[in-house]
């Protein structure tokens, strides 16, 4: 039966186990091959193994090295705080987290150097805890340094001037990033697009004023108000809010270019912000687009909506629209609401007025200029203040026959698991874990969340209603995410009904149930639809369908091969 | 069921899982911890790969239960994959169904019934007195797979080392710094930390192996059995028949096994003893290591725990 092929490697194993016959032999190397892709060279070692199991490996003596640190002396004075600081030491280890960076010319002995300076802040790895802030100065800026990182700096030095302390970063320090930062540091001067601007920090952008409008801002504790001026920038890779807290002149059109501009999130949605320190000139570039051509940009995508964006033109279709009244200080009022989406997503829209919006026409698709987004629980919703904010269009930009009730676009998982929350999307990734609570499941009966233990955090004890969900985490490589299969995804995914899951898992048991999903499921490509809710713990998706796909590990690993050009 | 809450601590993202094929991994020398109570901890290997987490598959090799110094069960044992070998353990912080699940196995492998294996595992790694570095897994989720899923890790696990290949032969015109890397199409933005410091750790490597290993592992996944078989490894063979080595190596082959038959009281004997002993009759530690290694691919010695060898009898 096999033809001779491991006729040597027979040879081989019976050098070692003179006593098994050549049959059994073959017969082993045949399995391994064929029900187990093991080729005889990987196989072979198991098979002596196995022949020989009587001859048992003596145990080993307990213990083992452990893991020796190695540290080398030296003459550095590591510190975990500043005030551990006195104002001459210097060759100091200290980690920090850096809050803010720039960059600034300084003449230093007749020479033109580049220095970086900001603040810093010890303690880094403590959530809230005290935490002190010093002054630094890079001075052979290092490219490592960016707000939001957290470094440890090894041979920096203490500068005391007029009683305050800083921090001296020199020529010789070493910088070791620990965490990264949010930004890269760019040369002051050099501008960057707005669509890649970071979250935060301070940077340089050329852009033409969009809008322009002052406005006041009143301290909460009513000593006043603060006069600024609100206005959209553009360039060609997108467009962004600033708010000017010193004069600004700029009209509409104008194209200018700012340094030192501070960036703030509010919400999801970056902001410039121009202070004292903010450079605001004009700028001179014949080809740069003109506002018409700029604010086009405006139109997002339900896609591209952000909590907290401001100003938004859109093109959605509304599938769904109901009025809502409630009463608040005893005055009832209304409020319509109801899901919208378009080719790259769903969300949800809300308006405070009525609409000229039929709802026996639905699909609706309409143009909604300057509105505003919020997020409930992590889906975006558009708010319409005024109804002529709304346009009704006589036809949608795309195709027709899209049924936006069922449609999904596909997305990938790292940009599901880094971008904002989503509805209506499908992703592709490897299971990396089934955990141990996949299943049945009790959930609170006034707000169903899940008990634990017969409680709920804000409801107590309670019978619950049972109720079938699977937790999975899926990765891509690059991200991961949890994933939430809801009952019917989850019996759709199993092809189990719920009285057949529930006898199994009575029959065989909890252990022994998620152990055969792990044998199903474990390292292999699933596939799932519903929506996403991301936020600094990482990132959820919440599917009510999911599916195991089924490849075909020949004809890719022949793809691969012809892709790879390497024979 | 609280695990996931205990891990979310503060920034605790997790961390992605890499295919790997156990070549690379084994390959590595390379850690990186950050010094934060909640740090992730990284072997990085040669190809650039910053690995936290793996998804590794293959022959259920060995596994044996160790009883520990405090009392505590630790299970060791070997996963092949058409590379080499992963060595992980299995110790009383694993989940209940890891444990589980291990002693199913164990029951297995006792009785000569092969199993494939896939695991979900955390890097770990260790450093000898003398510097040798291991790397080891912690598997966090396993399972019994078939053939066929077996055949599709292959490819995955083909796959992410090609890129990373990739992405190494791309760097080599560059410098070795974060930002000429991250400018560089070529380089995926997940490999560019990992290749920077790899590069500025392990200086020149040698793409060979890993090709070989690709190739022979493509081979499998396409069914091609008799493509992937390699002929018969001589070594076995003039090990039982004693000396017909024509190597210049052989002395220092034939030193260390002699060693380790002299000193090996029923437990093995380790690492250190039989590097010092080799080195006293006049082979260089770099030397005896690398011959370590290769007795050991070609199955004349083997490694009952980590750091310790015997013969193969």
């Amino acid at each position: 039966m096999s033809d001779g092929q491991f006729d040597s490697y027979i040879e081989a194993v019976k050098k070692e186990c003179p006593d098994a016959d050549s049959e059994t032999i073959a017969a082993a190397f045949l399995k391994y091959q064929d029900d187990f892709k093991i080729p005889p060279q990987d196989s072979m070692r198991s098979i002596i193994r196995s022949l020989n199991s009587s001859k048992s490996v003596p145990s080993a003596r307990s213990g083992g090295s452990s893991s020796s640190s190695s540290s080398q002396p030296k003459a550095t004075k590591k510190v975990e705080r500043l005030n551990e600081l006195k104002a001459d030491d210097k060759e100091i280890e200290i980690e920090v987290e850096i809050i803010s960076h720039n960059m600034r010319e300084q003449t230093i002995r007749g020479e033109q150097k580049q220095i970086a300076f900001g603040l810093l802040e010890d303690n880094p790895w403590a959530e809230n805890g005290d935490k002190n802030r010093w002054d630094y100065k890079d001075w052979a800026p290092s490219p490592n340094l960016a707000p939001g990182s957290i470094v440890r700096l090894e041979g920096v030095s203490v500068n005391e001037y007029q009683g305050k302390m800083s921090l001296n970063i020199n020529q010789s320090s070493r910088v070791v990033v620990i965490r990264e930062g949010t930004r890269t540091v760019v040369a002051p001067g050099e501008a960057q697009d707005i669509a890649s601007l970071p979250t935060d920090g301070y940077v340089c952008v050329v852009g033409r004023v969009l809008s322009s409008r002052e406005d006041q801002i009143h301290k909460k504790d009513g000593s006043g108000s603060i006069d600024i001026v609100r206005g959209r920038l553009a360039d060609e890779s997108g467009i962004i809010g600033f708010l000017s807290w010193e004069p600004f002149g700029h009209e509409v059109g104008t194209l200018i270019k700012i340094d030192g501009a501070q960036i703030r999130t509010f919400r999801d949605t970056p902001e410039l912000n121009f202070g004292r320190t903010t450079k605001v000139e004009l700028f001179h570039d014949k080809n740069f687009s003109d506002a018409e051509t700029l604010s086009k940009q405006t139109v997002l995508t339900v896609s591209e909506l952000r909590d907290g964006a401001r100003d938004v033109d859109t093109v959605v279709q509304i599938t769904e629209w109901s009025k809502r009244t409630f009463t608040k200080d005893g005055v009832e009022k209304y409020l319509w609401s109801g899901a919208i989406a378009d080719p790259t997503g769903r969300c949800r829209m809300s308006a405070w007025e009525d609409l000229p919006i039929d709802v026996d026409s639905l699909p609706l698709t309409v143009r909604l200029k300057g509105v505003r987004v919020r997020a409930w629980q992590g889906i975006p919703d558009i708010t319409v203040d005024t109804a002529d904010q709304v346009e009704i269009l006589d036809e949608s930009p795309w195709d027709d026959d899209i049924d936006f009730s069922t449609h999904t676009v596909e997305v990938g998982l790292n940009e599901l698991a880094t971008g904002a929350s989503r509805v209506g999307v499908t992703t592709e990734a490897i299971v990396v874990s089934v955990r141990e609570d996949s299943g049945f499941i009790q959930r609170c009966t006034e707000c169903r969340r899940v008990l634990r233990d017969g409680h709920c955090a804000t409801h107590d004890a309670n019978d619950g209603e049972a109720d079938v969900r699977m937790r999975l985490v899926i990765d891509d490589g690059l991200a991961s995410m949890s994933l939430l299969i809801n009952k019917e995804g989850s019996l759709g995914l199993l092809a189990m009904t719920e009285e057949e899951l529930s006898s199994e898992i009575n029959s065989n048991g909890q252990l022994d149930f998620v152990q055969t999903l792990r044998s199903k499921m474990l390292g292999r490509n699933i596939r799932a639809s519903g929506r996403t809710i991301v936020d600094e713990q990482g990132g959820m998706m919440l599917a009510d369908s999911a599916e195991i796909i089924e490849e075909d590990a020949e004809m890719k690993a022949t793809e691969i091969r012809a892709q790879w050009g390497v024979n | 069921m609280g695990g996931e809450l205990m891990q979310a601590g503060p920034r605790a993202k997790r961390q992605p899982a890499w295919h790997m094929l156990a070549s690379e991994f084994r390959d590595a020398t390379l850690n990186e911890k950050g010094s934060g109570e909640f740090d992730p901890s990284f072997v990085i290997t040669k190809l650039g790969a910053k690995v936290n987490r793996v998804i590794v598959a293959g022959l259920l090799e060995r596994l044996e239960v160790r009883e520990t110094a405090n009392g505590s069960t630790l299970y060791q044992g070997q996963l092949r994959d058409p590379s080499g070998q992963h060595y992980f353990s299995v110790g009383d912080y694993a989940s209940e169904a890891m444990r589980e699940l291990t002693t199913t196995l164990i029951a297995r492998i006792e009785v000569g019934e092969p199993e494939l294996v896939l695991m979900v595992a955390k890097a770990r790694w260790y450093q000898t007195e003398e510097g040798a570095v291991y790397t080891s897994l912690r598997p966090e989720e396993a399972c019994i797979i078939d053939g066929k899923t077996y055949a599709n890790w292959i490819t995955r696990a083909c796959q992410g080392t090609i890129e990373r290949m990739n992405a190494f032969s791309a760097s080599l015109d560059l410098e070795p710094t974060e930002q000429a890397y991250s400018a560089s199409e070529s380089i995926p933005a997940n490999l560019v930390e990992g290749l920077v410091t790899s590069r500025n750790h392990y200086g020149e490597i040698d793409l060979e192996q890993y090709k070989l290993n690709i190739m022979q592992a493509l081979d499998i996944a396409e069914g091609k059995m008799s493509s992937a078989t390699k002929p018969v490894p001589v070594a076995i063979v003039s090990a039982s028949e004693e000396g017909d080595d024509t190597a210049e190596g052989s002395d220092l082959e034939e030193c260390i096994l002699s060693l380790i038959r002299q000193l090996d009281q029923g437990d093995g004997v380790d690492f250190e003893a039989v590097l010092s002993n080799a080195n006293a009759r006049g082979f260089s530690r770099p030397d005896s290591e690398a011959m370590l290694d290769e007795l050991s691919e070609k199955g004349i010695v083997h490694e009952p725990k980590f750091g310790w060898f015997k013969i193969v009898e």
